[in-house]
């Protein structure tokens, strides 16, 4: 059975090789080489240090692995690979093999671990005081034991994880609380903040009772702690297996439902003014299209989730930095923070909305085709309506940074509305592009899966670059010359130059739309295989 | 006599070394229920779709009410009505914004959008109860886009299998109101593989076979001998043979 599955993947995965593999190539190979300097790293360390140093920094990089592995597939909204229990539900299938099945996928989540972790090892194999070549099984054993643990645990989490971000309304909560609790230790550290109950909850994660605290124990020679890791990894196989269980009776259909409230409630008729916005500014069917596009995307948990996303993430990512010791050593960093968060969100909702703008309209596209509407008025639509949702973001971060007052006042607003405004209209003109040429279907229900094509995620990595470079530039000028004159000078050419690269990038969308229709109906329409990813 | 709601001469449509559509002529009078009719991969979507500009023809002309395609993509669009075989509803929308949606990307004021998609999910027994598309049945999304096809009171319906998936009450629903348009003028040309509506529905029918017109002609000539439209059409497309049995079956 598990054969059956796996050619059925590939079966169904063979159409998806030729260029696009090409473009997804390009930034898988940026990312695991930063990941294999970091295997490198950890090799030298571990065969550098000494026994005492190892003691410590083995069991801290050994959670650092866990927490990797059980929260970046959060973090990133991305689960990776996974069986697609709808498709394979109907069949008289064993559900120990599907498990796993799904276990060995969680291995192809957290690939950059296993390189970690295997640079770590041969660091201590190499390391004549932890014991060398001659306890290798010694050394070996416990860290597989931890990469078992860890794809266990990972199982168990992304079935949890996926029944709840399936609830309406829990899913928002849940991506917020998982990012505080990611950051939090971060914001401690760059604030110098130091409660009194965090110095026992180190001590506590250090202890030996948990697996990676053992893990390193057991791998520096001693034979107590093994007994913690199998007791650790058992725990972990039940969890894994009963959350699998449940998720194979779950029905999330039914916990998706929503109903669009009908009564006339004060919060409905705010959503009312919101989606009428439209109507009051532009005429049909732009005002149409736009409140369409308005009302969907409010209602799609995906894309709430990365709006979500878009204005929490810039600020703890970066809040820790300008706040802290590095803000105090770099004030222009702390003068740019509202625009580096602001530009951050702009690009986490790239994905969702103007880079491949189709996506959650999956075959309803050809509605457009079939309107008597040039296809120029539906693009332009969706990135106003994009726009609402990033000024939405910029506006929430504004208040914010506001409120923290990171901000030099309205007149930094003012500049980063400006800023942020010419950057869009670079990316939004090559997110046409993108769209029309590279489309790909976004199931709107499912959180965790989608984004771009492969193909667009390796475009991206030359789009940003080119649509950031002219602000880049303005801010350059204002640095080498001391000059807000010159600024506002680049930056006005920046807008011209944007409106040309949009009008440009509109034309080119729309000729390639008519000629690729056929190509973008199909692409829009195609299903995964047993095994669905990202 | 008025020119006809379709004229389609020479058609052909490929996809790799396959033809889907190989040279197909057609010609639907105005005001007629006609019924395209063939096998499982025949052409009939390609048709549809090389009809209403949603995918271009690697030869021969079309004509659509008086209206040349491609040049005249626009105007041909503002008097069709579409029901496709994929559908074409935004699935996070309910039944009523996509109705209004709809009638305002055909150019209605919004007003008159509103109004007509009320009376259209009234008719179609569609309650405007908040519901999204997305977690409605098959039989309610076929009825949400025949009601999106009629909201502009279009010259010309083209349905790709309209009653898939609904319910023997709301196909009667559905037949009626098509029936009511013909009675109005309108022309409807409608694919579906269940012969008993065509038969029951359509006064002209053709029927394509690889890609080809292999028989058009009013319902009468088809059933000519007494024949129902059933056995006329298998032996049109050469399927009348002996069903083969599998040993294990």
């Amino acid at each position: 059975m598990i054969a059956a599955i796996l050619r059925a993947q590939f079966l169904s995965m063979r159409w998806g090789r030729g260029k696009g593999s090409v473009f997804r190539f390009v930034p898988l190979t940026i990312w695991y080489l930063f990941w294999l300097a970091a295997a490198v790293f950890a090799f030298v360390l571990a065969r550098e240090a000494n026994l005492a140093s190892l003691r410590l920094d083995l069991a801290i990089g050994f959670l650092g692995v866990t927490v990797y592995w059980q929260f970046m597939p959060m973090l990133s909204a991305s689960m990776g690979m996974g069986l697609d229990l709808r498709k394979l539900r109907i069949y008289p299938a064993v559900h120990r093999e599907l498990f796993l099945v799904e276990v060995l996928l969680c291995f192809a989540t957290a690939v950059e671990m296993l390189l970690v972790i295997a640079g770590g090892v041969a660091g201590l194999l190499a390391n004549k005081e932890a014991g060398g070549w001659a306890l290798a099984p010694r050394i070996l054993a416990p860290a597989l034991i931890l990469i078992l643990f860890n794809a266990l645990l990972a199982s168990g989490t992304r079935s949890l994880l996926g029944r709840l971000l399936a609830r309406r309304k829990i899913r928002e909560v849940v991506i917020l609380i998982t990012t505080c609790l990611w950051m939090t230790p971060r914001i401690f550290m760059q604030l110098h903040i130091h409660p009194k109950w965090l110095g026992p909850v180190e001590q506590a994660l250090r202890g030996p009772v948990f697996p990676w605290s053992a893990a390193a124990a057991a791998a520096l020679g001693d034979w107590t702690p093994f007994l913690t890791l199998g007791v650790w990894l058992l725990a972990a196989l039940w969890f894994g297996r009963s959350q699998f269980e449940r998720n194979l009776h779950y029905d999330a259909i039914a916990a998706q439902a929503m109903v669009v409230r009908k009564d006339a409630s004060r919060r409905r008729s705010v959503g009312e003014a919101f989606f009428a916005l439209p109507r009051l500014l532009w005429r049909d069917p732009l005002a149409a299209i736009v409140e369409k596009e308005l009302r969907s995307l409010v209602r799609t948990p995906r894309f709430r989730m990365v709006f979500v996303m878009g204005f929490t993430f810039g600020i703890l990512v970066w809040l820790p930095v300008v706040a802290g010791g590095a803000g105090a050593q770099h004030p222009a960093g702390s003068s740019y923070f509202l625009v580096f968060v602001c530009i951050y969100a702009l690009t986490m909702l790239g994905p969702v909305t103007y880079w491949n703008c189709f996506g959650f309209d999956r075959a309803a596209a050809l509605f457009y085709f079939a309107a008597p509407q040039p296809i120029s008025q539906v693009l332009i639509g969706k990135n106003i309506a994009a726009m609402v949702f990033v000024y939405l973001d910029v506006t929430i971060l504004s208040a914010v940074v506001g409120s923290f007052h990171l901000t030099a006042g309205w007149g930094q607003v003012a500049e980063t509305l400006l800023v942020v405004g010419i950057c869009a209209v670079y990316m939004l003109g090559l997110g046409n592009m993108s769209s029309v040429n590279y489309p790909r279907p976004l199931n709107p229900e499912n959180v965790s899966r989608g984004g771009t094509s492969g193909r667009s995620q390796g475009l991206l990595l030359l789009f940003y670059p080119v649509a950031l470079l002219p602000v880049f530039l303005a801010y350059l000028a204002r640095w080498a010359l001391n000059s807000e004159l010159a600024f506002l000078v680049v930056l006005a050419i920046a807008a011209v130059i944007g409106g040309v690269v949009y009008w440009i990038g509109l034309d080119s969308a729309v000729i390639a739309a008519r000629a690729k229709r056929e190509q973008l109906f199909t692409a829009l329409t195609q299903s995964e295989g047993p095994i669905a990813s990202e | 006599m008025p020119e006809p709601a379709i004229v389609a001469r020479e058609l052909r449509k490929g996809y790799g070394s396959k033809l889907a559509v190989d040279g197909l002529n057609l010609e639907v009078p105005r005001g007629s229920f006609f019924g395209f009719l063939g096998p499982n991969g025949a052409g009939k979507s390609t048709t549809i779709r090389m009809l209403t500009g949603l995918i271009p023809q690697d030869s021969g002309s079309i004509e659509i009410l008086g209206y040349k395609l491609p040049e005249q993509e626009l105007e041909i669009k503002r008097r069709i009505g579409l029901v496709p075989d994929e559908s074409f509803l935004f699935d996070r929308l309910t039944g009523m914004e996509f109705l209004e949606f709809a009638g305002r990307m055909y150019g209605l004021p919004r007003a008159t959008a509103v109004e007509r998609a009320h009376g259209l999910m009234h008719l179609f027994e569609l309650a405007d109860d908040g519901k999204i598309i997305g977690e409605y049945s098959k039989g309610m999304r076929k009825r949400v886009a025949m009601a999106a096809a009629l909201i502009h009171h279009p010259d010309l319906f083209l349905m790709d299998e309209p009653f898939e998936g609904v319910d023997a009450v709301g196909a009667r629903l559905m037949k009626d109101i098509l029936l009511d348009q013909v009675r109005r003028g309108a022309t409807i040309f409608l694919t579906s593989h269940v012969l008993e509506v065509v038969e029951r529905l359509c006064d002209r029918v053709a029927i394509i076979d690889h890609g080809r017109i292999v028989m058009c002609g009013s319902m009468e000539e088809l059933r000519a001998g007494g024949a129902s439209l059933e056995d006329a059409f298998v032996r049109i497309v050469g399927a009348d043979r002996q069903m083969e049995r599998l040993d294990w079956l």
